[in-house]
């Protein structure tokens, strides 16, 4: 097996559903590809490392790599499954939903490409890829404000990656300056030491973090996720929410791994102040919302926030930090979801006119139960252990005040999500419904998440656990 | 001089016709430069660089735009930036600071100095254009603007230091990202008001 593997079979895919072979049963086709990957990404996680890079040097599969394919891949597969059974029960979906399953396939091998890619370049243009095939999809027909939604999207993405290639167009010169061999290959750039910290690398590094927060959600430029992720469908805002973060962030973690050794203090103190300031808009917001959608968006946000700060503190805060993330895309994932299913059945995503979802919806209702939990880093999930090392992590450093203003931030989510969402659960049904029960298809990919997500904070395989650790590891450089 | 020219000037020429003339400047302008620096073509990422700033930066993204806002029967007035002193004067300033930003950067005055300074004034008064425009086909022209800062910053050597598979790829994410401002524009109403409110109607996935 090679990991072009996971590469090929979605695109494949695609081009059977482009030429029209798999129109028919695009949704099963969709699954399918999805499975095949899922199982090619467990299969690479077990089997022996080899850090070797391929294709001319472009293909590199480190424990990163390994990492973020054994999560990302079943979070694609549990939202094909979510797309399949809606088509199926839903006849007025069918429309366009073969452009949809193939500009998803194309979005899964761009992601996957960019999971094993060895070269900052390639990263970037993989990332544009990602971002250019989500816009057509959260365009829905007769709705002008989705259009405007994904022009946003699409706008913020051109900016945010635009500072990411001016960048790395500085950290090239800075290279030069330095009188080093120019290269953006990623095991190269691990083997140059010590790498610049000038002027031009500074601003180099300073820009593509910017940048980067940009894809993420950070502030100053976050404007656009809240209203993406309220306007897509809600499996589009899963693969956005879940997948695609999870693509900027690897990002993130190949510059982090490649410059904090000979740039601690600027990357520390960038990452810090544009985690904080994301963590106080995001409260903020959250208090104010009575949008389901909304709310997740701005909980994405803060979470954008804890992971920026948990990466600027480091050392201790590494494994928490991985902890946080890869409960963070189950929990995005099981909560978007669920608000589909909401959504489909109140037909509303008002949240003050959802009442007695654990009567209406007992499914969703425990589904919405549970991840916001999770959300709100409650044990046993992995998001509190997750937490409870990076507030660790800020004593241990000395960072005091960012300590209080965290605690403060977190506990002022926690009320006012809480206060939002704990009434649409348990509070009295406004009007009596005779909802479909939900069946066992519908339910199974959240339930598979929600597994994950208890898993991730009671029990760790030991090989996962170590894979984690090596990650942790590499994110302080090498 | 001609491209710092082709930066400013159609920030205070208040027509749509003259943004798209200034792009499609902008996209000649920076090849000839190309060009300049490196002059013998043997290479095929010199052409590349030449096909993606002359064919999609100097030609399709004017014109495909300019064929659109023909379509649509748009006014022929359009402020790219606020027409008042104090955006000129922001303009005129961003242009200084880009400068002294530059000497900064580049202590020795030359080429390489001249070349910094207006890839930094043509980035920043992509900003600018981006921060005061409303309409949707301004912010295109501020993305554009911004795309065409990278790629003159990119000249003096960040663009060869990829392979050739990254070349090609960096020329389709632009063409790709094109398109895809073409197409959403293509379906947005002639009102610039504030959408309205999503309803929950019609079911979605």
């Amino acid at each position: 097996m090679s990991p072009i593997d996971l590469i090929a079979v979605p695109a494949l895919a695609a081009l059977a559903v482009a030429v029209g072979a798999g129109r028919a049963r695009a949704t099963l086709l969709l699954v399918g590809a999805a499975l095949v990957t899922t199982a090619l990404a467990i299969v690479e996680v077990l089997s022996a490392p080899i850090a070797q890079a391929s294709l001319a040097g472009l293909v590199r599969v480190d424990a990163t790599s390994r990492l973020f394919l054994a999560v990302v891949n079943p979070i694609f597969l549990g939202i094909s499954t979510y797309i399949w059974h809606r088509v199926r029960t839903t006849p007025a979906l069918h429309e366009g939903i073969q452009r949809l399953v193939g500009l998803a396939l194309v979005f899964l091998a761009a992601t996957n490409a960019l999971l094993i890619a060895n070269h900052l370049v390639a990263l970037w243009i993989l990332l544009e890829l990602t971002a250019l095939t989500a816009t057509p999809m959260i365009v829905r027909a007769r709705s002008e404000a989705a259009r405007r939604a994904a022009f946003r999207y699409l706008l913020f993405s051109t900016v945010g990656l635009g500072l990411v290639a001016l960048g790395f167009a500085c950290l090239h010169r800075g290279m030069e300056a330095a009188g080093l061999p120019p290269t953006f290959l990623l095991d190269r750039l691990f083997a140059l030491r010590p790498l610049p910290h000038d002027t031009w690398t500074k601003l180099g590094l300073s820009l593509a973090l910017l940048g980067i927060g940009t894809k993420l959600g950070l502030a100053p430029m976050y404007s656009w996720l809240p209203e993406t992720y309220d306007e897509a469908p809600p499996a589009v805002a899963a693969l956005l929410g879940a997948v695609q973060f999870n693509a900027a962030l690897v990002v993130l973690f190949r510059l982090v791994q490649v410059y904090r050794a000979d740039n601690a203090a600027l990357v520390a103190g960038q990452l810090l102040a544009m985690g904080l300031v994301s963590m106080v808009v995001s409260t903020v917001s959250i208090i104010a919302t009575r949008n389901i959608k909304r709310l997740i968006a701005y909980a994405s946000i803060n979470h954008a926030g804890v992971i920026a700060i948990g990466l600027g503190v480091g050392g201790s805060a590494s494994y928490g930090l991985l902890l946080y993330v890869l409960s963070n895309a189950f929990i995005k994932a099981i909560l978007f979801l669920t608000a589909g299913k909401i959504m489909a059945h109140y037909r509303t995503n008002d949240t003050r006119v959802i009442s007695g979802l654990i009567k209406d919806l007992p499914y969703s209702g425990v589904f919405l139960m549970v991840g916001t939990i999770a959300l709100l880093g409650f044990p046993p999930f992995g998001s509190f252990l997750g937490e409870l090392l990076i507030l660790s992590a800020l004593v241990g450093s000395g960072r005091m005040l960012t300590f209080a203003a965290f605690c403060a931030l977190i506990t002022m989510t926690f009320v006012a999500t809480g206060r939002t969402v704990f009434p649409m659960i348990w509070g009295p049904a406004k009007e009596k419904h005779e909802w479909p029960r939900q069946t066992l298809p519908a339910a199974l990919p959240k339930l598979t998440f929600l597994v994950a997500l208890v898993v991730l904070g009671i029990y760790i395989p030991p090989a996962f656990n170590a894979l984690i650790q090596q990650v942790a590891a590499s994110l302080e450089g090498p | 001089m001609g491209l710092l020219g082709v930066m400013v000037v159609p920030l205070f020429v208040a027509t749509w016709r003259s943004s798209l003339f200034g792009l499609s400047c902008q996209g000649f302008l920076i090849a000839w430069a190309a060009y300049r620096l490196s002059p013998e073509l043997h290479s095929v990422e010199t052409w590349l660089t030449l096909v993606d700033l002359v064919v999609v930066r100097g030609i399709a993204a004017p014109l495909l735009l300019y064929r659109l806002l023909l379509s649509q029967n748009r006014a022929a007035r359009h402020d790219i930036i606020a027409p008042n002193l104090l955006s000129w004067t922001v303009a005129l300033g961003l242009v200084l600071a880009a400068f002294n930003l530059s000497a900064a950067l580049v202590p020795v005055d030359g080429d390489e100095r001249a070349l910094i300074s207006v890839a930094t004034a043509a980035v920043l008064l992509s900003f600018l254009v981006l921060a005061s425009q409303s309409t949707a086909f301004g912010q295109v022209v501020g993305a554009l603007r911004l795309e065409n800062g990278i790629a003159l910053f990119e000249l003096g050597g960040g663009r060869h230091h990829g392979t050739l598979v990254t070349h090609i790829g960096q020329i389709a994410i632009v063409a790709g990202t094109l398109g895809l401002y073409v197409w959403l524009l293509r379906g947005f109403s002639e009102s610039t008001s504030i959408p309205p409110a999503t309803t929950q109607d019609e079911p979605t996935l």
